[in-house]
């Protein structure tokens, strides 16, 4: 393929992902009453209403409270998960991966049939957040699992076995050698986790109390009766929040990722 | 200084012994390298005396107190390993410090224990680069640097010339004793290349399939191998074979003396080493037997004969070159009776 021409396939693709984006972004802007495009006038009149909604500021504030428990959550068990599967698994080593891959494989709505039963069945019930942190965190954790270990597929088993020579125990081996060595894998992987658990909906739908709605659940029900350039505002702040997460991630942590 | 005792020492992964109640004494300060092809067992060995393997049976003593139940990290070694495993995101200095952090050491003790293993090693100034930025021989070298700096009991290589290139493996030799030496430390060497192991060690100890097969000195595995596998492994070697009579060998070099308890009538296996044999002028008068020259290999310093003898079997047979024969011309060969050594009767 010619250069000019790649370059300019390149630029259809983006068009192609990003537009949608765009429009989302555009029309959110806009100052008339109902959601159109291109927008009629430009104003941050619907930025106010929902900065406002204090139904929409509570959803976000439960989509941010369970988001950052599934990631603390997914990501411990999913860097566990794949040290065992790396070091330790040796013929389960496949049983292990497609068991850990599964709920990438299940359609989603599935997985949160079967733990709606689950969480009554066990008499946890729908009116506290576990079943709803479960069911996001199983749906995360082939992520976490997959970026760990593919950075454990670079480390050097020796690594840990000098570390123990020189002296250092267990934990020791593990959070001064091993863990800055594959955390590029357990970062990608728990921004994976957050990003996938702010953004999910079946699952919240399924698992979530009465009264209780997660940012994806509270726009859904909005667009159900109202047509308004504010779900437009809701949809930005999430797509710019989501980016946050990741250009600051990238920032703090992004140094000391690219250092070897 | 340690002095390490290994007894019966058996490692058995359940498909037969890895490892056969295996028994080696090291002397304080001596330098032992384990030989042999790959599978003898003797990676096995050195993981055990490390602490990384456990033992199926038997003792590893340090000065005199068994350490099998030791775990690693309290068992006081330095190792070096084949990758060098040197911390990819640690400086060159922050490597070295690890294992005397670990001790718990105070940061002034650290810093000049630090400078001195460097400058012990060639490497002052090096301190604030990280691996990457290091050549192998220098990774080498930190390696060496990290495993002696913690001032261990023992310390335990494993193969750590195998990635280097030829000229720099041959430099790094003579580094490692000659530090070794100055430092005093025992050191057990697992290595599968004889001439690293001839050059190196006080004592060299030779394993097949799990056992030791001999333990000497570089000159008694050469010069002496315990048996056909041990001379064959160490260096080239000549197996001429002859019918003992009257403790006389006769072989096609004439009749060879022998001490040994071998009944007349057997059949003895003689080990001759190339360099041992003297190629002389046809026509020189000298005693010898006649060969005729198949092919030479000139190496520089050194000229590889190919002969065979008037008996139909081919010797090997090394020599200077200042003295040239053609391929293809006759030839006198003649070894000293005393550079022949018994292996033991053809089976």
């Amino acid at each position: 393929m010619s250069k000019p021409f790649f370059t300019v396939y390149c630029l259809i693709i983006y068009a192609f992902l990003l537009a949608p984006i765009a429009v989302v972004v555009i029309a959110s802007f806009n100052a008339g009453a109902f959601l159109t495009f291109p927008p009629q006038g430009l104003s941050f009149r619907w930025y106010l209403v929902f900065f406002n909604n204090e139904v929409f500021m509570r959803a976000i504030r439960t989509s941010l409270w369970i988001a950052t428990l599934t990631m603390v959550i997914s990501g411990i068990i999913g860097t566990m998960a794949a040290m065992f599967y790396v070091t330790h698994a040796g013929k389960l080593k496949e049983t292990v991966r497609v068991a850990m891959l599964a709920p990438l494989l299940l359609p989603e709505v599935l997985t949160a049939i079967s733990l709606l039963f689950f969480v009554y069945s066990v008499g946890l019930g729908t009116q506290n957040l576990v079943g709803m942190i479960v069911g996001h965190v199983l749906i995360t954790l082939p992520f976490v699992f997959i970026n760990v270990s593919a950075s454990m597929e670079s480390y050097d088993p020796a690594w840990s076995l000098a570390a123990q020579s020189l002296g250092a125990g267990r934990f020791t081996r593990f959070r001064r050698i091993m863990l800055p060595l594959i955390k590029p894998g357990v970062i990608g992987g728990c921004l994976f986790a957050f990003i996938i658990s702010f953004d999910v909906f079946t699952i919240s739908f399924m698992l979530k109390g009465v009264g209780m709605s997660t940012l994806p659940i509270q726009l859904f029900d909005y667009l159900r009766t109202n047509f308004t350039p504010e779900a437009a505002a809701v949809s930005t702040c999430s797509i710019v929040l989501t980016m946050a997460v990741v250009v600051i991630s990238e920032k703090v942590l992004g140094l000391r990722i690219h250092r070897f | 200084m340690t002095e390490v005792s290994i007894e019966k020492l058996t490692k058995d992964y359940g498909q037969g012994p890895a490892v056969n109640s295996i028994s080696i004494r090291i002397a304080e300060g001596e330098f032992i390298s384990l030989l042999g092809p790959s599978g003898c067992g003797k990676t096995t060995t050195l993981k055990m005396i490390a602490g990384f393997e456990d033992a199926t049976e038997g003792a590893i003593r340090f000065d005199g107190r068994d350490v099998v139940h030791v775990p690693v990290e309290k068992r006081d070694i330095g190792m070096v390993f084949q990758n060098y495993a040197l911390f990819p995101h640690m400086t060159v200095e922050k490597n070295l410090a690890f294992g005397l952090e670990m001790r718990k050491l105070p940061k002034g003790e650290i810093r000049t224990r630090i400078a001195k293993v460097l400058d012990m090693v060639q490497l002052t100034g090096y301190s604030e680069r990280y691996p990457r930025q290091l050549s192998g021989g220098q990774q080498q070298r930190v390696a060496l640097a990290r495993a002696l700096v913690i001032e261990p009991k023992i310390l335990l290589l494993d193969e750590p010339l195998a990635n280097l290139d030829a000229k720099l493996r041959e430099e790094m030799r003579v580094f490692i004793r000659d530090l070794q030496r100055r430092v005093g430390i025992t050191t057990v060497y697992v290595t599968h290349d004889q001439a690293e192991a001839m050059t190196m060690s006080d004592r060299v100890v030779v394993m097949f399939g799990g056992r030791i097969a001999q333990i000497g000195t570089p000159s008694d595995i050469y010069e002496r191998p315990a048996n056909l596998e041990v001379a064959e492994f160490v260096g080239q070697v000549n197996i001429i074979r002859g019918k003992v009579g009257n403790r006389v060998v006769s072989t096609a070099f004439g009749d060879v003396p022998v001490s040994g308890d071998f009944a007349d009538g057997a059949e003895l296996m003689l080990a001759l080493r190339p360099e041992a044999v003297e190629l002389l002028p046809i026509n020189s008068g000298s005693t010898g037997a006649p060969a005729k020259v198949l092919s030479s290999y000139y190496s520089g310093s050194l000229v590889d004969y190919r002969l065979e003898l008037a008996t139909g079997a081919v010797v090997n047979v090394q020599t200077f070159p200042r003295t040239r024969f053609a391929d293809g011309e006759q030839v006198l060969v003649h070894a000293p009776s005393d550079r022949f050594w018994p292996l033991g009767t053809v089976a």
